[in-house]
């Protein structure tokens, strides 16, 4: 049975009634979502980051909001207040329109400048108000974000910028572009000194900020959804006359096409700009560790086995492997993943970033195979394309810029070998990375964890050191394909692996490579500790003695490496 | 003058409410999720306005929404109900600060008696007895052990970060103490890595003893009797009935009047519940006040002969109670029953489905509270109560046998369930001869 409109409804009253008051909303209690159109309490809003409690959709805010959501409370302090505008062009109706919008925002200009302590650290900072033009860039704002920077490089201090701009300001004509190479060139020299530059994109990021001070971070981050571009999406569309697809120039759009390192919730960023603060700051000292090696040794020698080559390709493929993720978690405290290769994607099959091993800040850079057919699939099965090899490069550079170890972990069954590689230059990215590597002005050292499948490894193996794990090879080439070259019958693999000297044993005979790390029998994710506690120690050991010699003395030791063979 | 309310909630509550202001005269307005589109509050009222889908976060929870709703219809008031957002201070007050008279206490009130710390110490300064326990937090057996001695064994050890029964202990005697807290500090730290204990005197099977009370703008405070909620799972009661057959007239008056005083303590207006925990040798405790309507309600509603909602209605106008403590009489004997969707054979787990077809009972001192009908679908969204079955007769095992015979005519066809249960139940000599704790139902 369905009800419907069955029941008899309460008779109206006959009569109007005069009520003293009737219900209404006060002004400012409810707003309503630019983003779902939900209606939404004010307040809500204002105590949760300025974000929709209904769609999680972020609202611009005010540089002083934004301050106050970064410092430790107090410690903001501001710089090159008073800078106005001369209207450089004579723009009618210029100089109104910028006092008008004083009186309306009660700032002077479109950027805030100064300096603040995020949990303790101090740090130079630059916040952007679209409130004040679309925060376009004219004199004031480059001359505001340049003298920051000199007084960043001065006072040897980090800068964060948070852009949210238009672009340049028209009314100020090529003033205004001039502002993108100022900027950039403080910027530059900023960075020549060795320093931090964090920058950070929020909605909008267009126009010439995007190309001068956003996109030179040493490390970009940006908000989720953000729109960040250079040409605006509506003269896109115009000039192609083409519908834009749907999260095209969004943060996560610009992720997974390298432009970014990450994407930072906005309750998480005051976090994650103290985590790579205290990362670069230079303080951190690395810890002794206290780890019996004797013991350990001892205890993996007992477990020594005797296989064959072709066994250990065998094992050294196994799908129950640990992977690149299992020793990241396993060997180092506070991994922050960067990615992309700022030139074309974000390449799954390498993951980087910085960590801390035993309290020293490091970079970890590693092919990444994944656990599971999913991750995979989403990981190329531990094949990089060139754009990997790219971010691998850039996250070396970084380290080198600042001085941190180089750790790497390989394991790819080689280069990917398709059509888009070859496209893009595979051969280019490998050769690249093995001449950058050869010179590299800090401490690398590489480990082979499963297969190191010819060039592509090398492009992550050009190192002080390189060691493997037992059961891990490392070859010119697959036994399948040496085969098949050499007697035209990949069926003779086993054969092939045998001649090939592909073990770790045969490498350590050879003196390509320094170490070999004993396996457990079997060994799985379950025993990883086993592997672990060893590479712990060496590791340990490798950094003592290799930070300790001179740039020149690691460099020349290392040309002198691979001169030998 | 309240002249059209809108009803924050469904199910039969919803129409409970619905019934209430159709003979005050009063205009009513449902709101309803999508999956509620044919529920019979949604039906029954003069209007309906859909909030939200199904889910309750977005539609039942939606405050937003259920102030435009408000706005919209034209309606003046809100009654909350029980659940959602009933207890909600932030909604009340939401209402208040929109001018929509919010049927229930101040949103101060809520706030302050749903602050579990806050209502204890409120009860405290008034004088009405609440557990006795340590106030400060405890780390080591030996400062638990003198803190135990001051409460009196009994005594039980909790973990401050516990749940799940997980950390605690109880301890008979003193000796039996050190080794009791060492036990439970340690599942404490093994289980929320956290070794902070609390110590509070351990009631033995007790029976849930509630205090109805109905208090105006006024300063005027009567309570309406007692209920016996002891027959309770996992916390969900399943029958109640009033009065006590634990309380004597003495008791009756003392613990009524402690109610009051809590009541007044709390500054309370509307119909409102404070919670006890009997003990066997007569002591009682608070444990804690409910801010609104409960579900229990008729029981009371018939031994008084004062309708709840009605009352509830005239106190959010203004009005004052026409009647003292004096005038309340407490007349026969009522039990409820809560009949939900579940199956008992299967933990009680949920069982949604179409009502394909279903017989209530009635005849004299019969009341169901109600929102199903035949053909009607029971979601899996929502609360899985289907029916209050509640009867009235001159003595408790009259009333017993009133209810059996009633258990016994339900017939709902189409989903499983706890009919049979509950008849078991009703069959129990324990039951029958009223010798119930809260445990009841664990020792079945």
């Amino acid at each position: 049975m369905k009800l419907q409109n069955m029941f008899k409804k309460t008779r109206k009253k006959n009569y109007i009634s005069l009520r003293d008051s009737k219900p209404e909303v006060p002004d400012g209690l409810l707003s309503k979502c630019n983003k779902c159109g939900s209606p939404i309490m004010t307040e809500d809003v204002k105590n949760g980051f300025y974000i929709c409690p209904k769609c999680r959709g972020y609202f611009r805010i005010q540089a002083c909001r934004r301050i106050e959501m970064l410092e430790d409370e107090g410690s903001f302090e501001e710089w090159d207040k008073g800078l106005t505008t001369a209207n450089p062009l004579n723009f009618k109706g210029y100089e109104e329109k910028i006092q008008a919008l004083q009186k309306k925002t009660g700032l002077e200009e479109a950027i805030v400048t100064g300096k603040i302590k995020v949990n303790g650290l101090d740090t130079v900072i630059g916040v952007c108000d679209g409130r004040f033009m679309m925060a376009s860039m004219g004199e004031v704002v480059g001359e505001k974000i340049t003298l920051a920077v000199e007084r960043a490089t001065k006072e040897q201090l980090p800068v964060i910028l948070f852009a949210c701009s238009g672009g340049a300001r028209m009314q100020e004509g090529i003033v205004s572009l001039m502002q993108m190479a100022k900027t950039s060139a403080a910027l530059k020299r900023h960075s020549d000194a060795g320093l931090l530059y964090i920058s950070v994109l929020t909605d909008p990021t267009t126009g010439g900020v995007t190309a001068s001070f956003a996109m030179l971070g040493d490390i970009i981050l940006a908000e989720p959804n953000a729109l960040i571009g250079f040409a605006g999406p509506r003269v896109i569309e115009q000039t192609i006359g083409e519908k834009l697809p749907k999260g095209f120039q969004r943060s996560e759009f610009l992720l997974e096409h390298g432009f970014i390192d990450k994407i930072v919730e906005r309750e998480n960023m005051k976090e994650t700009l103290s985590q790579i603060l205290r990362l670069h700051s230079k303080d951190t000292a690395p810890e002794n560790v206290k780890v019996n090696f004797a013991e350990v040794s001892k205890e993996m020698a007992k477990e020594a086995s005797s296989m064959s080559a072709w066994d250990r390709v065998l094992v050294s493929r196994r799908k129950d492997r640990p992977v690149a993720d299992d020793y990241i978690e396993r060997l180092f405290e506070e991994f922050m993943e960067f990615h992309g290769d700022r030139y074309f994607k974000d390449d799954k099959a390498i993951i980087g970033g910085t960590a801390y091993f035993h309290g020293r800040p490091v970079t970890v850079i590693a092919q990444a195979k994944g656990r599971t057919t999913k991750e995979n699939i989403e990981r190329n099965f531990g094949m990089p394309s060139p754009e990997g090899y790219r971010k691998a490069l850039r996250l070396m550079k970084q380290a080198e810029k600042f001085g941190r170890p180089v750790i790497c972990l390989v394991d790819t069954p080689g280069a990917f070998c398709g059509l888009e590689a070859e496209q893009r230059g595979q051969g280019e990215a490998i050769a690249r990375n093995i001449f950058e590597m050869s010179g590299l002005r800090v401490p690398v050292i590489s480990v082979v964890i499963g297969e190191g499948g010819s060039g592509g490894a090398l492009a992550m193996a050009v190192a002080d050191e390189v060691w493997m794990l037992e059961n891990s090879v490392y070859s010119v080439l697959s036994p399948e394909g040496f085969a098949s070259i050499l007697w035209k019958d990949s069926k003779r693999a086993g054969e092939a692996a045998e001649v090939m000297r592909l073990t770790a044993g045969d490498l350590l005979k050879l003196e390509v490579i320094e170490k070999v790390i004993a396996e457990p029998e079997n060994y799985t994710r379950e025993n990883l500790d086993k592997v672990c506690g060893q590479l712990e120690i060496f590791l340990s050991d490798f950094l003592k003695v290799y930070t300790s010699f001179s740039i020149d003395e690691l460099v020349e030791k290392r040309y002198q490496r691979f001169r030998r063979i | 003058m309240i002249e059209k309310v809108l009803i924050a909630n469904r199910g039969e509550i919803a129409v409970r409410i619905i019934r209430a202001c159709r003979e005050m005269g009063i205009e009513t307005v449902a709101v309803y999720s999508e999956a509620d589109r044919e529920a019979l509050h949604t039906q029954l009222a003069d209007e309906a306005i859909c909030i939200g889908p199904a889910s309750s976060s977005e539609s039942y929870l939606n405050m937003e929404h259920i102030i435009s709703a408000t706005l919209v219809s034209g309606a003046d008031a809100i009654h909350p109900g029980f659940g959602f957002l009933s207890e909600n201070s932030r909604f009340a007050e939401l209402c208040e600060q929109c001018n929509i008279t919010f049927i229930g206490p101040d949103s101060s009130v809520i706030r302050k008696m749903g602050n579990k710390q806050e209502a204890r110490n409120t009860m405290v300064a008034a004088g009405v007895p609440v557990i006795p326990g340590s106030q400060e937090p405890i780390f080591d057996a030996k400062k638990g052990a003198a803190a135990a001695e001051i409460i009196g064994y009994p005594v039980i050890v909790k973990a401050a970060l516990g749940g799940g029964g997980k950390g605690m202990r109880v301890a008979e005697t003193s000796g039996e103490f050190e080794s009791s807290f060492n036990t439970a500090q340690k599942e404490a730290q093994m289980a929320f890595g956290d070794g902070t204990m609390y110590i509070e005197h351990f009631v033995r099977h007790p029976r849930h003893i509630e205090f109805q009370i109905l208090a105006d703008k006024h300063g005027n405070v009567v309570h309406l009797g007692e209920r016996d909620c002891s027959i309770q799972r996992n916390h969900q009661k399943m029958i109640e009935e009033s009065p006590s057959i634990a309380l004597s007239p003495e008791m009756r008056r003392k613990m009524g009047e402690a109610a009051v005083k809590a009541a007044k303590a709390a500054n309370y207006s509307s119909a409102g519940t404070i919670e006890f925990l009997l003990e066997k040798n007569g002591e009682f405790y608070f444990m804690e006040m409910n801010t609104r309507i409960q579900v229990e309600h008729p029981v009371t509603e018939w031994v008084t002969g004062i309708d709840l909602i009605k009352e509830q209605i005239r106190i959010a106008d203004g009005e004052v109670l026409n009647y003292t403590q004096d005038d309340i009489k407490i007349t026969g004997h009522a039990i409820e029953c809560r009949i939900n969707a579940e199956n008992p054979k299967k933990n009680f787990r949920p069982s949604p489905g179409t009502i394909t077809d279903m017989y209530l009972p009635g005849g004299k001192g019969v009341r169901i509270d109600s929102a199903i009908y035949s053909g009607y679908t029971v979601t899996p969204y929502y609360d899985s109560m289907l029916a209050k079955l509640i009867v009235h007769a001159g003595n408790r095992e009259e009333a017993i046998q009133k209810m059996q015979s009633a258990l016994g005519e339900i017939i709902i066809e189409g989903i499983e369930t706890n009919v049979d249960y509950q008849y078991e139940i009703l069959h129990h000599p324990d039951f029958e001869s009223g010798d119930i704790d809260i445990e009841f139902i664990e020792k079945l």
